[in-house]
C-alpha cells in the first residue's frame, strides 16, 4: 500500500532537539537485530496463527467507557465502502467497525502482526495440500441492521470483491477458484467451487488455485470483510454498509465529517479480535487547516489529529506537551527507483553510483531529523519479516549505513561512459518532497550528471512515475505495507509481474525484471508454505540480491507522531493499522 | 431593450459554455492526469483498471465524455465525484453555498459600515493629523494579505490567548443558523472581521477621494450658499452622490466573493463553502467538482456583468445600439 501520509515536516533544527525529549511509543523500535525475532512472530505458518498467547490484550475497563472522541483531519479519504477504500486513514477506522473472518490482533506492539480468528471461530488447518480452507463461523453474531451474520453473507462478500472492483482484487484474491471469470466479468461473478457456504454446518470453504501462504493476511484486511449480502453490488461511496463490529457508521459527508456510534447489535466475542470500544461516539471532522487541527489538540477542543504535524509545530508539542506524543516506527520507506530501461540507469554502474552518492542522512535531516526516521540500506525495513541487516553501499562499510562515497559514485560514472547525460527527477510538489529531489539533484550533478527536478502535484505524481510512457528516469517515493510479509515489498515493488509498460498501475516503477531474482522470489514464497523462518532467510538473500542490481535507491523508513490531546487516554500503536482508535478513553 | 437583454443573455451562456469546455480541455491535457488509476487504486491489475475506465467512460472519445459529464450535471443532475466517489456534486455545492453566504454578507455589512464611517472622518478631517492616520489604517488593512492575517487571528485567539482574553472564542468551523443566531454569529465573527479588513480599507479610499472630489462640485457649492450646515452638507450631498462609485464596485465584489473568491478566508478558518470546495476538488484533480465550481462561480460573474450591462442600457440608450 502506499498512503498518503507523508509527512509535511521539514527542515526543523529545533524539532529535532524537541522531540528527543517525546515519549517513544509504547511499542519497541525495533533494531536491526530483533528482525529475526520480529519475523517469527508473525510468521503465519498455514494455520498456526491463532496459537499464541493474548496477554498483550488488555482487558477492557467499564470506567472509562462514554463520551466522544473528537478526530480532526485536512480532508476526507474517498469512499466509505471497505472493498474499495485502500487508505490508511479509513483503514484504521476499519478496525472498529468492519470484520474478516480472521483480523489483525488489536494490541499495541509487536503482537498486532499477529492474525486470530475473528468472524471465524478458529484458523483451520488447510488441507488439500495448502489449498483448501474450511472456515467455522461464530453462531450469533448480528450486523448492525439487526441481521443475522449467515454463511451466504461471507459468500456474497467475496463475490462482491469483483464486481465493485476492489483494487486489490486481482492481485490479493485473484487465488481464489473463480477469480479468474470474475475479474473478466465481474457483474456475473458466483466463484463457483472458489468461496462454497454450507448453511446447516455454518462453514465456508475457500479452495485457492495454488496454496498461498500469506492468505490469512488477505483475509485479514479491510478488503476481505465481511458486509451482508444485501450490500450493494457497486462502490457504496457514502452510504454505510451495516457492520459487524464495535462501532457502525452513522453518517458521513466528506466535505465535514464522518460519524461513528456504537453498534447496538455488537456483543464482545474476542477481545483479540473486535474489542468492545470506549467512546460512545467518534466524531471525525474534517476540513482544518493542519496548523488548526494541532491548535484545536493543544486547546482539548479535539482529541487527535490524522495529519502530520508541521515542523513549525514540532518544538512546541515536544516540549509544552511531550507527555501528549507518541513517536512509532513505521513498516515504510522512502525511496528512488531509479528506471532500468532508460538511460543512464539502464547501466549497473550507473545505478550503483547513485547507491553510493545519496547521504541518506542528509535527506533523514530534510524530513524532521533523527527522532523522525532512520537510515536503510536494504528494501525491506528494519524489524520487518526477511530484514537482516546488510548494506552494500556504506563508507566506511558496515551492516547498516554509515556514510557515502562520493569518489567511488564519481568513479563508476566515468566508467560507465555515461557521465554528462541529462537525468530529470520526478518529485511531488510538497515541501519535503521538493527539499528531497533538490537534493538528489545536486548529488547527480556532482557525480557528472546534468541534473534537473520537475515537482509535480502530489495527486498525481505517484501514478505518473509509474507509467512507462512518462519516460521517467529516478523519481521520490514512498511505499507502506499492506502486511507483515517481505513478499509485499520485494515481489509487489520489484517483480515481474509488478510492471506493465505504458500502464498507470505498474507498482514496478523501476521496470526491473530479472529472471534469476524472480526464480529466486517464487521458490521463497514455495518456502513459506512449510515455514515462514525459512522463507524469510530466502528473501533476506533477495534483498541482497536485488540491492546488488540496484534498481532503486533505499534511502529511510519513517517514523509517525501522534498527538493527542492532554484528557486522551490508553493509547496503543498497532503495527498494522497505527493508533487504536475506539480503545482510547475520553473518560 | 428586450432585443439587447436577448442578444447578452446569449453572450452569458456562449461564455459559460466556453469556460466549461476550457476547463474540461485544460484537465485533460495535464500530462499524467487520468484519473483512472488514481481510482482504481494502489497496485490496481490491469483488469480492475480497465473496467475502472470503462465504468467512468474514461475510455470514450473526449467528446462523448464532455457530453456525459454535461448530462450528468445538468440533466440527470447525478454527477458525483471521482475522489469521493458516491459524493454527489451538486448537493455538495448546495450544502456549501449558505456557508460562503453567512460569510460575504457579514463581512460585506462590516466593511461598508467601516468603510462609511472611516470615509466620511477622514473627509471631515481633512487637513488634520486624523484624515492621514484613517488612509494610512486603510492602506495597512489592504495590505495584509487575508491568508495571513487569517492565521495571525487564529494565532491569538485559538492559541496564543485561548486560556486567557479569548476564552470565549468557539472552536473553528461552521455552525449553521438553524443552532441559533448566537452560535452561528460567534464562530463567524473573526472570519467576518479579516475578510471586512481588506475591504474596508479599500472602500473607505475610495469614498473619501470621491467625496473630496464631490466637495468643488456645484451642486456642493450650492448647498453651502443655500446656508445649509457642513455635517448636512458631507451626508446628504457628497456621500450620496460619492456612494453611487461604491456601489459599483460592490456589486463586482459581492458577486466574485459569493462566487467563491473568500476562499482563502473559507480555507484558514475551515469553513466549508463555496472557494474551499473548489480549493479541495482542484488540489484532489476532482474534475466533476472543479467543473461544477468553476460554472458556479462563473456563473455569479456572468450575471453580475449582465446585470451591470442591462443597468448601463437602461441608463444610457446610447448603449443598447452599439
Amino acid at each position: 500500500m502506499r498512503l498518503h501520509r507523508i509527512a509535511t515536516v521539514g527542515v526543523s533544527l529545533l524539532a529535532v532537539g524537541a522531540l528527543a525529549a517525546c515519549s517513544s511509543g509504547s511499542s519497541p523500535s525495533p533494531s536491526g537485530s530483533s528482525g529475526a525475532a520480529a519475523s517469527s512472530a508473525s510468521a503465519v505458518p498455514s494455520g498456526s496463527a491463532s496459537v499464541g498467547n493474548d496477554s498483550d490484550v488488555r482487558p477492557y475497563d467499564p470506567a472509562h467507557a462514554g463520551g466522544t472522541l473528537t478526530l480532526l483531519a485536512k480532508g476526507a479519504a474517498g469512499t466509505l465502502d471497505p472493498k474499495v477504500n485502500y487508505t490508511l486513514q479509513f483503514w484504521q477506522l476499519y478496525q472498529g467497525t468492519y470484520d474478516g473472518l480472521t483480523a489483525f490482533k488489536h494490541v499495541d506492539g509487536e503482537g498486532s502482526f499477529t492474525v486470530v480468528p475473528d468472524l471465524a471461530e478458529s484458523i483451520p488447518d488447510t488441507t488439500n495440500g495448502g489449498k483448501t480452507y474450511v472456515f467455522k463461523l461464530r453462531q450469533g453474531i448480528k450486523f448492525s441492521d439487526g441481521a443475522d451474520l449467515t454463511t451466504d453473507d461471507v459468500v456474497s462478500s467475496f463475490q462482491r470483491i469483483f464486481k465493485v472492483s476492489s483494487p486489490t482484487a486481482g492481485s490479493f484474491y485473484n487465488g481464489i477458484v473463480g477469480a479468474d471469470a470474475c475479474i473478466k466479468a465481474p457483474e456475473t461473478c458466483t466463484l463457483e467451487g472458489g468461496v462454497v457456504g454450507d448453511k446447516t454446518a455454518g462453514t465456508v470453504t475457500i479452495n485457492l488455485t495454488a496454496p498461498d501462504p500469506e492468505f490469512l493476511y488477505k483475509l485479514s484486511v479491510p478488503h476481505a470483510a465481511i458486509n451482508p449480502k444485501s450490500a450493494p453490488t457497486k462502490d457504496a461511496g457514502n452510504t454505510p454498509i451495516p457492520t459487524t463490529g464495535a462501532y457502525m457508521f452513522k453518517s458521513y459527508d466528506p466535505n465535514t465529517a464522518l460519524v461513528m456510534v456504537r453498534n447496538p447489535n455488537f456483543k464482545e466475542w474476542s477481545r483479540a479480535a473486535q474489542p468492545a470500544g470506549y467512546p460512545d461516539e467518534i466524531d471525525y471532522k474534517f476540513g482544518l487547516t493542519v496548523e488548526a487541527e494541532v491548535t484545536a489538540v493543544e486547546n482539548n477542543q479535539a482529541n487527535w489529529l490524522y495529519d502530520p504535524p508541521p515542523a513549525d509545530r514540532l518544538a512546541e508539542i515536544g516540549s509544552k506537551y511531550a507527555s501528549q506524543v507518541h513517536v512509532n516506527q513505521l513498516t515504510a520507506f522512502w525511496y528512488l527507483p531509479l528506471n532500468v530501461n532508460l538511460a543512464p540507469f539502464d547501466n549497473l554502474k550507473a545505478r550503483q553510483a547513485v547507491n553510493w552518492a545519496i547521504d541518506r542522512n542528509a535527506i533523514v535531516k530534510l524530513y524532521g531529523g533523527a527522532n523522525l526516521a532512520q537510515p536503510v540500506c536494504t528494501i525491506l525495513p528494519p524489524g520487518f519479516p526477511g530484514y537482516e541487516a546488510n548494506c552494500q553501499y556504506t563508507n566506511p562499510a558496515g551492516d547498516t549505513w554509515q556514510g557515502a562515497d562520493l569518489e567511488k559514485a564519481k568513479q563508476l560514472v566515468t566508467e560507465s561512459g555515461t557521465a554528462g547525460q541529462e537525468v530529470t527527477v520526478i518529485v511531488a510538489d510538497d515541501e519535503v518532497n521538493k527539499a528531497v529531489g533538490e537534493y538528489v539533484q545536486s548529488v547527480l550533478n556532482q557525480i557528472g550528471y546534468k541534473a534537473k527536478v520537475k515537482a509535480i502535484s502530489g495527486n498525481i505524481q505517484f501514478t505518473y512515475i509509474q507509467n512507462s510512457n512518462n519516460k521517467v528516469q529516478i523519481s521520490v517515493t514512498q511505499w507502506y505495507q499492506d502486511y507483515p510479509a517481505a513478499s509485499d515489498f520485494l515481489n509487489v515493488l520489484l517483480g515481474c509481474a509488478s510492471f506493465t509498460p505504458g500502464s498507470d498501475s505498474s507498482i514496478n516503477m523501476s521496470g526491473f525484471c530479472d529472471k534469476k531474482i524472480q526464480a529466486q522470489m517464487d521458490d521463497a514464497l514455495k518456502t513459506e508454505q512449510t515455514s515462514f523462518d525459512e522463507a524469510n532467510k530466502k528473501w533476506a538473500a533477495v534483498d541482497k540480491a536485488m540491492m546488488e542490481q540496484s534498481p532503486m535507491v533505499p534511502v529511510m523508513t519513517p517514523k509517525l507522531i501522534d498527538f493527542i490531546s492532554k484528557d486522551t487516554g490508553n493509547y496503543q500503536f498497532s503495527k498494522q493499522f497505527y493508533m487504536l482508535v475506539d480503545q482510547l478513553w475520553v473518560k | 431593450m428586450w432585443r439587447f437583454a436577448g442578444k447578452r443573455a446569449l453572450a452569458a451562456l456562449l461564455v459559460l459554455f466556453a469556460i466549461s469546455v476550457l476547463v474540461f480541455l485544460i484537465f485533460f491535457a495535464t500530462p499524467g492526469i487520468d484519473p483512472a488509476a488514481r481510482i482504481a487504486g494502489r497496485n490496481a491489475s490491469q483488469e480492475t483498471l480497465t473496467q475502472v475506465r470503462a465504468s467512468f467512460g474514461f475510455d470514450r472519445p473526449i467528446w462523448v465524455q464532455y457530453g456525459l459529464m454535461m448530462q450528468h450535471l445538468f440533466i440527470n443532475r447525478d454527477l458525483t465525484s471521482f475522489v469521493n466517489r458516491g459524493s454527489q456534486v451538486i448537493p455538495q455545492v448546495m450544502q456549501a453555498i449558505p456557508v460562503t453566504l453567512s460569510l460575504v454578507f457579514g463581512a460585506a455589512l462590516i466593511w461598508v459600515v467601516l468603510a462609511l464611517i472611516m470615509g466620511v472622518a477622514a473627509t471631515a478631517a481633512r487637513g488634520t493629523v486624523i484624515d492621514p492616520l484613517i488612509l494610512v489604517i486603510g492602506v495597512i488593512g489592504v495590505s495584509l494579505p487575508v491568508f495571513w492575517l487569517g492565521e495571525v487571528v487564529n494565532l491569538v485567539t485559538q492559541s496564543r490567548l485561548h486560556d486567557t482574553v479569548f476564552a470565549w472564542v468557539p472552536q473553528l468551523g461552521y455552525v449553521p443558523l438553524t443552532d441559533g443566531v448566537g452560535p452561528w454569529a460567534l464562530h463567524l465573527l473573526f472570519p467576518w472581521l479579516t475578510l471586512a479588513v481588506l475591504y474596508a480599507g479599500i472602500y473607505a479610499r475610495v469614498l473619501r477621494s470621491e467625496m473630496v472630489a464631490s466637495m468643488n462640485e456645484d451642486y456642493v457649492r450650492m448647498a453651502r450658499a443655500k446656508g445649509i450646515g457642513e455635517t448636512r452638507v458631507l451626508i446628504r450631498h457628497s456621500l450620496r452622490t460619492s456612494m453611487i462609485s461604491i456601489v459599483s464596485l460592490f456589486g463586482l465584489d459581492f458577486g466574485a466573493l459569493i462566487g467563491g473568491a473568500a476562499l482563502l478566508t473559507e480555507v484558514v478558518f475551515g469553513l466549508q463553502g463555496v472557494g474551499k470546495l473548489t480549493y479541495d476538488s482542484l488540489q484532489n484533480f476532482d474534475l466533476p467538482v472543479i467543473l461544477a465550481c468553476v460554472l458556479y462561480a462563473s456563473f455569479f460573474v456572468v450575471l453580475a456583468n449582465f446585470i451591470v450591462d442591462l443597468l448601463y442600457a437602461w441608463l444610457d440608450p446610447r448603449v443598447r445600439h452599439v
